[in-house]
């Protein structure tokens, strides 16, 4: 067997190559990894417009956000007035909000991590949980074909997750999420999250759309991402709880 | 003259009519006072449900009840309210809004339920504002005020005059966030609406949830609680089809479950009690039946007809049971009437028990209830017949010769 150092070099090899035969030796949580944090890289920062739109009310909301590695994430309302500057920190598994109105940050207690992030169909768990999907689960190649993967992933027995499963259909040039269906434990579809409109940002090509689709109810959240970067220099302070009240 | 003869059997053993009527008198009053205290237990128990939460019957958007969706609503609408408190079986009218979110205080942060009320019609449909244990009941329909549950003011780690702050979504999608004073901390005794339950300002909360004018539910207290019912479907009229009325029964089913079983484990108590005071009777009439086979002979045999001696040993038994009923059911309604009012103090040897959505106090207390008299006393006329049918037509079958032969 392969060290999961050398599993992981010959990845980015594969990645670098772009190579469009299927290889024997894919690494599905590797994939997975690499998929998830498509966002990321070692730094990023985006604005970031979320249409949201419910039985009762549509809105949209202009965020600004930071991410450092896969543990820490900042975003701030900029629009609409009301909100601006409603703020939402993670460190690694804990979220804080900040509310400016009040000028107060809350933390959310772990029972109510399944909440609406945002008034958006994303919980605060998903912007905890989805940089764990690598450990949290184990994968499967459903289907192998030119145009890209078709993986199912299944929580480990002891690991802390919501769904029941989750089935990836990843493409492969460039290598971008395409559709992401969330399984409860009764494996009835519970939601999608599909992703278009790919353009280059410096090295790397990203879905600059991501649609949240509830499947039990017509309703949605579409993410537009803009002017997003990579890999720049963040103040470390910037995630930290005291900064949060700070702006 | 049948009458006259069996008040003269009846009294010739004076010393047995007295025994077997003292055991009648006693287990008729206790069997009174008993199912008295029953209902008692019952009626604390289901003043204690509606009163800390729910009222005796509920006005709302048809399945709101259910799902507690935040949109529906229905307007606020004076006149509605004015004339629901004009009915005249309603006593109080509470208009509620209602909110779940989070409660923050520092770094403390809980789920909790936010009622939205009127302090002053609150009040007369629950009974939260004497269930205060810190601080006071707010007076005020505005302001930024918030009373709490005391296991909920413990998490938050919160005392009287302590800021707190609440986050929810509000009905358009915003993020609504206010800062509130807490005023007060309420006991209900009820584990789970002390740890989740808070009262705010109806006017503050319709604002913060963005729902202007805007009510979930009209929440009633009504003169006799037994009857809510009734008067929830006569209420129910009045009001469109997308709108439901319910009463207590069908907000608490696990109480009125617990009340149906009553009733029937009150019925195996009577028959229980009865059969033992049956068996009583019926051996005391068998003895002095048995006792005076001579002298039935001595009737039979001057003329005296077979159904008419029989109908003399059933007169006794009726009058026997008649008597026993009087004094028993007498002495059975004083002592509910003197346990009932405030009761006996039960504190000092046990607290309060949570039991079907609703809250038992520790103390001993009967309530007055027609059929807790109906009951006894039907069961023990019946009883009486029938415990003293069998020595009587044992007696009326009586042969005039072998009777007098003392056979």
């Amino acid at each position: 067997m392969l060290s999961p150092a050398i599993k992981y070099t010959l990845f980015l090899l594969l990645l670098s190559l772009a190579l469009p035969s299927p290889s024997p030796a894919l690494d599905l949580p590797a994939l997975i990894r690499e998929v998830e944090t498509r966002y990321q890289g070692v730094s990023s920062h985006a604005l970031v417009t979320m249409e949201i739109e419910t039985a009762h009310w549509k809105r949209t909301l202009r965020l600004e956000s930071w991410s450092e590695g896969r543990d820490r994430f900042l975003a701030r309302i900029l629009e609409p007035a009301k909100e601006k500057g409603v703020a939402t920190l993670k460190i690694e598994n804990e979220v804080w909000n900040y509310l400016p109105k009040v000028d107060r940050v809350m933390k959310i207690p772990p029972s109510m991590m399944g909440g609406a992030w945002m008034g958006s169909h994303l919980t605060n768990d998903d912007l905890v949980k989805a940089n764990r999907i690598d450990e949290d689960y184990t994968f499967e190649l459903l289907e192998e074909d030119d145009a890209g993967w078709l993986i199912k992933a299944l929580p480990r027995p002891d690991a802390p997750v919501v769904w029941g499963k989750l089935v990836y259909r990843i493409n492969r040039t460039p290598l971008v999420p395409v559709q992401i269906s969330y399984f409860d434990e009764e494996m009835i579809e519970i939601r999608q999250i599909h992703f278009d409109q790919v353009e280059q940002v410096g090295d790397r090509w990203i879905p600059m759309r991501m649609l949240v689709k509830p499947l039990e109810k017509a309703e949605q959240t579409l993410l537009l991402y803009q002017n997003i970067e990579f890999d720049l220099s963040l103040p470390q302070r910037l995630f930290s709880v005291r900064s949060l009240k700070r702006k | 003259m049948l009458w006259q003869m069996a008040v003269r059997n009846l009294w010739r053993n004076w010393r047995r009519t007295l025994l077997t009527m003292s055991a009648l008198v006693i287990s008729v009053s206790l069997l009174i006072l008993s199912l008295g205290v029953f209902s008692g237990m019952f009626a604390d128990m289901l003043a204690s449900a509606t009163q800390q939460y729910h009222g005796h019957i509920v006005i709302s958007k048809l399945g709101y009840q259910e799902q507690r969706q935040l949109h529906d609503t229905m307007q606020y609408d004076q006149h509605v309210i004015d004339q629901l408190q004009a009915t005249s079986d309603v006593y109080g009218v509470s208009p509620r809004l209602r909110g779940f979110g989070l409660l923050s205080r520092d770094e403390q942060t809980e789920p909790a339920e936010l009622l939205g009320i009127e302090p002053g019609r609150e009040r007369q449909v629950t009974s939260l504002n004497e269930m205060i244990v810190a601080g006071v009941f707010p007076e005020e329909t505005r302001g930024n005020w918030i009373v709490l549950g005391s296991g909920l003011a413990d998490k938050l780690e919160v005392i009287p005059g302590d800021e707190l702050v609440f986050v929810t979504q509000a009905a358009d999608g915003s993020i609504g966030n206010d800062l509130l004073i807490v005023r007060g901390v309420f006991k209900s005794g009820d584990f789970n609406r002390d740890n989740s339950l808070a009262l705010v300002s109806l006017a503050w909360l319709q604002q913060l949830l963005v729902l202007p004018e805007m009510l979930h539910e009209i929440s009633l207290s009504i003169n006799t609680p037994m009857e809510a019912t009734p008067v929830a479907k006569q209420l129910a009229m009045q009001f469109p089809d997308t709108m439901e009325v319910i009463d207590w029964g069908r907000l608490l089913p696990e109480m009125q479950e617990a009340i149906a079983s009553y009733d029937v484990s009150r019925l195996i108590l009577v028959l229980i009690l009865y059969a033992a005071a049956g068996l009583g009777v019926l051996n005391t009439f068998f003895m002095s039946v048995l006792e005076r086979v001579r002298e039935f002979g001595v009737l039979l045999a001057i003329g005296m007809k077979p159904s008419s001696i029989r109908n003399l040993v059933l007169l006794e038994s009726l009058i026997l049971g008649g008597l026993s009923l009087l004094v028993g059911s007498g002495s059975g309604v004083l002592l509910t009437v003197l346990l009932s009012g405030d009761g006996i103090d039960l504190s000092r040897w046990m607290t309060a028990v949570t039991y079907a959505g609703g809250t038992i106090p520790p103390r001993l207390r009967a309530e007055l209830v027609a059929d807790n008299l109906l009951i006894p006393c039907v069961t023990l006329l019946l009883v009486s017949l029938f415990a003293g049918y069998l020595p009587a037509r044992r007696a009326s079958r009586l042969r005039p010769i072998a009777a007098l032969r003392g056979d």
